[in-house]
């Protein structure tokens, strides 16, 4: 176990940002905080690295580690090169040679300014900053965010090979398909709780969705209703009529939207 | 070793990887005694997590469909694989009954099976 959070709370005034969360890491896995927008993972990730003070809870930190923000912002007059340069005067743990070799990956031209970068480069740049610092656990919100489609699975990529050898991953999304790609165990987040946590493979197993009708009620998360039907997305224990399998599209969208009400 | 995956669907990937290797060990294109890629190898290739490649692996050594050597790797064990073939001729039939639920016909249902069997051992 890696990273450990137990009955983590964070209010922001009459808003419960993070509603009493607790989860486990375990070393080399890749983990995905997933939730609509304002969820809490963003202030979840802040708690962890101590950038929030919780109101509550125990956070245990075993390792090293390094960050990429949700807003991907480096200085703007500096060289991509020269940014580099100065990371490594910030940061004992960085590898320029690595970075360098990254953004090669990237084809990240070295010698443009940061302010001429687009944002889907900015982000190559950032997260090859990030990948160069060698540590135990990286924690990434929203890596892929504003990506177009080939430089996101550029960066997926990226992530699942430094799973792959040995590092932990711990990142944010809200974007499913991404999710689906690359993380190991999920937990999806919604008005400050984790509702579900649990190997993605396992999720996918555990729900199916039954179509009822319209005046049943099954215990689980009512996901659509029809001029006759109901159709509810429950664990296979519970699941009652007729039984369709579920996609975690589905589970995702029935769990949040359950919450909400 | 490469297949497609399909991330969004609702069958396990693990599942999915497992029931692939079977169709590659069926078609003979890996045989009994060989070695299966590495994990790593083929998360690599596959771009998938490294615990879902050895969930599979897991998943079909623990059908006896696959070994595990100490130290080596994975290797064939049984080529033949009797539930899975089950399992096949059980989607033929679905298949079948929807095309007659369908209206197709008796002869052109058979037309097709004889034209895909002809000529193989079965």
């Amino acid at each position: 176990m890696i990273l450990k959070i137990e009955n983590l709370k964070k209010y922001y005034g009459e808003n419960k940002a993070v509603d009493d969360i607790s989860f486990e890491v375990q070393s080399g896995e890749i983990f995905a905080l997933l939730g609509p927008n304002g969820a809490g993972k963003t202030t979840t990730l802040k708690c962890i690295l101590e950038l929030r003070k919780p109101d509550f809870g125990n956070i245990i930190l075993n390792g090293t580690y390094s960050y990429l923000p949700e807003k991907k912002e480096l200085y703007h007059y500096l060289t991509v090169s020269k940014m580099l340069d100065v990371t490594e005067e910030l940061s004992k743990k960085f590898s320029k040679e690595n970075a360098i070799k990254l953004l090669k990956d990237f084809k990240i031209p070295l010698n443009e300014k940061i302010a001429n970068l687009s944002h889907g480069m900015l982000t190559q740049v950032y997260v090859s900053i990030v990948f160069s610092e060698d540590v135990d656990i990286y924690f990434l919100d929203e890596p892929t965010w504003g990506l177009d489609p080939l430089i996101r699975n550029q960066v997926l990529e990226l992530i699942r090979k430094m799973s792959n050898n040995g590092k932990t991953i711990v990142y944010t999304s809200h974007i499913l398909s991404e999710v689906e790609k690359i993380a190991e165990k999920v937990a999806i987040m919604a008005n400050g709780k984790i509702l579900e946590n649990d190997f993605l493979d396992s999720i996918k197993e555990k729900y199916v969705a039954c179509i009822t009708n319209k005046d049943e009620e099954i215990e689980g998360y009512l996901y659509k209703t029809t001029d006759a039907e109901k159709v509810f997305i429950t664990t296979k224990d519970k699941a009652k009529g007729k039984i369709e399998p579920a996609t975690f599209d589905m589970i995702f969208e029935a769990i949040v939207k359950g919450v909400k009400k | 070793m490469w297949f497609t995956i399909d991330f969004s669907s609702h069958v396990p990937v693990y599942r999915q990887i497992a029931e692939k290797i079977k169709m590659e060990i069926i078609q003979g294109n890996i045989k009994k005694g060989e070695f299966l890629p590495s994990i790593r190898k083929l998360a690599n290739t596959l771009g998938v997590n490294l615990n879902t490649v050895s969930r599979a692996y897991r998943e079909l050594a623990n059908e006896g469909i696959i070994e595990s050597v100490r130290g080596e790797g994975y290797i064939v064990k049984k080529e033949k694989m009797k539930k899975f073939n089950q399992a096949l001729l059980n989607q033929l039939e679905e298949v079948v009954e929807k095309c007659i639920k369908a209206g197709i016909s008796h002869e052109k249902i058979c037309k097709i099976i004889e034209e895909k069997t002809r000529g193989e051992n079965v």
